[in-house]
């Protein structure tokens, strides 16, 4: 019985498969570190992160994915995954602004249900060209990373977020005009 | 299960209109079985199962159709069908709403010896409510008060709930007599404790509320079993989360506390080393830099 967060709320399972943790993983929006399974507003995270990756060794490089596992709601996550974000040739040491931006940031902004907005990094072997895919939905990425030789995950971190004013439950009806 | 069931009970109830001829043969068997209905709730009052309140309402069902107030309902024959399927329909809502309700009474075939028309019982509540039939029955029977009558019952029927049933059951005997002799009524005793919809319109909206006109037998059960696993998915996935944050927390206070140990560790063990390695302290030295 794992007490992991990552595995408590399935993402281990729903996204990834169980993996162990070898690099050092920090995401800060804002100038905020950001807590594992943290609730964040949409307003928050409308822009990208910075996403820290410590360590020693500047020519590893590495491969961060940002993806929505339960969109469109998590009662009925028929799009899982949604890309949010694509990075790669991240060298260790530095952060995500000195990668490949292969699938630009798009703003989280659920509309039904808590979504789980999820970080995973993958370290690369070589510099290799990661092609963007067609499109943002139903992407996965366990296959993604078979694709492309990444092998297993070495970090992995997740945020909540929900609806700005709240209330994306079953009688959630869009409202045009105020929000 | 309870909405099939009702529907059956309608089915039932219109089958036994067209058949059931005489009220007078089955009086004396509405009366003993209105015993019997009646004693069974109070049987049963500790234990809330499904399968004895079903049965106390065919047997009321059946009463009710036995009775003579059918038999002066079929002066209307044409429209009566419609009628009673359309007060069916009404009762079915009223049944399946009530059956999330606060409480209901069972009615009591009591009331359905006297001539009284009665309409189909509201759906069954605890048993401790059973002993309020008769007043019930009549409350929805005032015709346009019907729809005023059963919210009247229902809060009526809410405040009453702590009552001894003994004690309402004769209280409502009394109205019940006295209202029999003066045709649609509302009884005064609950008038002031209406506080739901008085149109039945508003009333069965007000019922329904959480739900569309049920579509047929079973359907609504169904949607509201899925309802039910979908809500228990979304409890489990909200405590998976609060129990995620909650892990993590505690991850991170026991690394921020190893750390701060740490720390100030380190911080000690520096300072002992400055303290034994700086033994000159920084005075005042004397130099020559005169040029003689």
């Amino acid at each position: 019985m794992s007490r992991d967060p990552l595995v408590v709320g399935h993402v281990v399972g729903d996204v990834l498969d169980s993996f162990t943790k070898s690099a050092s993983l920090r995401v800060l929006y804002n100038n905020k570190e950001l807590t594992n399974g943290s609730e964040l507003k949409p307003s928050a995270v409308v822009h990208e992160p910075r996403v820290e990756i410590g360590g020693r060794d500047m020519r590893t490089l590495y491969t961060l994915v940002m993806v929505d596992p339960d969109a469109p709601s998590p009662s009925n996550p028929t799009k899982r995954e949604h890309l949010h974000w694509l990075v790669t040739d991240i060298p260790e040491t530095t952060n995500s602004s000195f990668g490949n931006e292969i699938v630009g940031y798009e703003s989280p902004r659920p509309t039904a249900g808590i979504h789980r907005f999820v970080f995973v990094l993958f370290r690369q072997e070589v510099r290799q060209t990661i092609y963007a895919p067609g499109w943002r939905q139903n992407f996965n990425t366990r296959d993604f990373a078979a694709l492309y030789n990444l092998g297993p995950p070495v970090a992995a971190m997740y945020f909540n977020c929900q609806r700005e004013n709240g209330c994306g439950g079953r009688r959630y009806q869009p409202v045009s005009g105020w929000t | 299960m309870w909405s099939s069931g009702l529907d059956n009970h309608s089915n039932n109830k219109t089958n036994n209109i067209d058949n059931g001829n005489s009220g007078h043969g089955g009086g004396s068997r509405i009366i003993s079985s209105s015993s019997s209905s009646r004693s069974s709730p109070s049987s049963t009052s500790s234990i809330l199962l499904r399968t004895p309140r079903r049965r106390t309402m065919e047997e009321v069902w059946k009463d009710i159709n036995l009775t003579s107030l059918h038999h002066e309902r079929r002066f209307a024959p044409l429209p009566e069908p419609h009628h009673h399927h359309h007060h069916h329909h009404h009762r079915a809502m009223i049944l399946q709403d009530f059956l999330s309700g606060p409480c209901f009474t069972v009615s009591r075939a009591n009331a359905a010896v006297e001539d009284i028309p009665l309409p189909p019982p509201p759906p069954l509540l605890p048993p401790t409510a059973l002993s309020l039939s008769s007043g019930r029955e009549l409350q929805y029977l005032g015709g346009g008060g019907g729809g005023g009558g059963g919210s009247a019952l229902m809060n009526g029927h809410s405040r009453s709930s702590s009552n001894s049933n003994g004690s309402r059951v004769h209280g409502q005997a009394n109205n019940n007599d006295n209202n029999a002799r003066s045709g649609p009524f509302m009884s005064p005793s609950f008038s002031d404790a209406v506080i739901g919809p008085s149109s039945p319109a508003g009333f069965f909206s007000f019922c329904s509320k959480k739900r569309v006109m049920p579509e047929g037998p079973g359907i609504g059960g169904d949607r509201r079993y899925k309802r039910m696993i979908k809500n228990r998915e979304s409890a489990a996935r909200s405590r998976a989360r609060k129990q995620a944050y909650t892990n993590e927390l505690e991850l991170e206070v026991a690394h921020l506390l190893e750390e701060n140990a740490k720390l100030k560790k380190q911080l000690e063990e520096l300072r002992l080393a400055m303290d034994a390695q700086l033994p000159n302290r920084i005075a005042l030295k004397r130099s020559s830099s005169a040029p003689f």
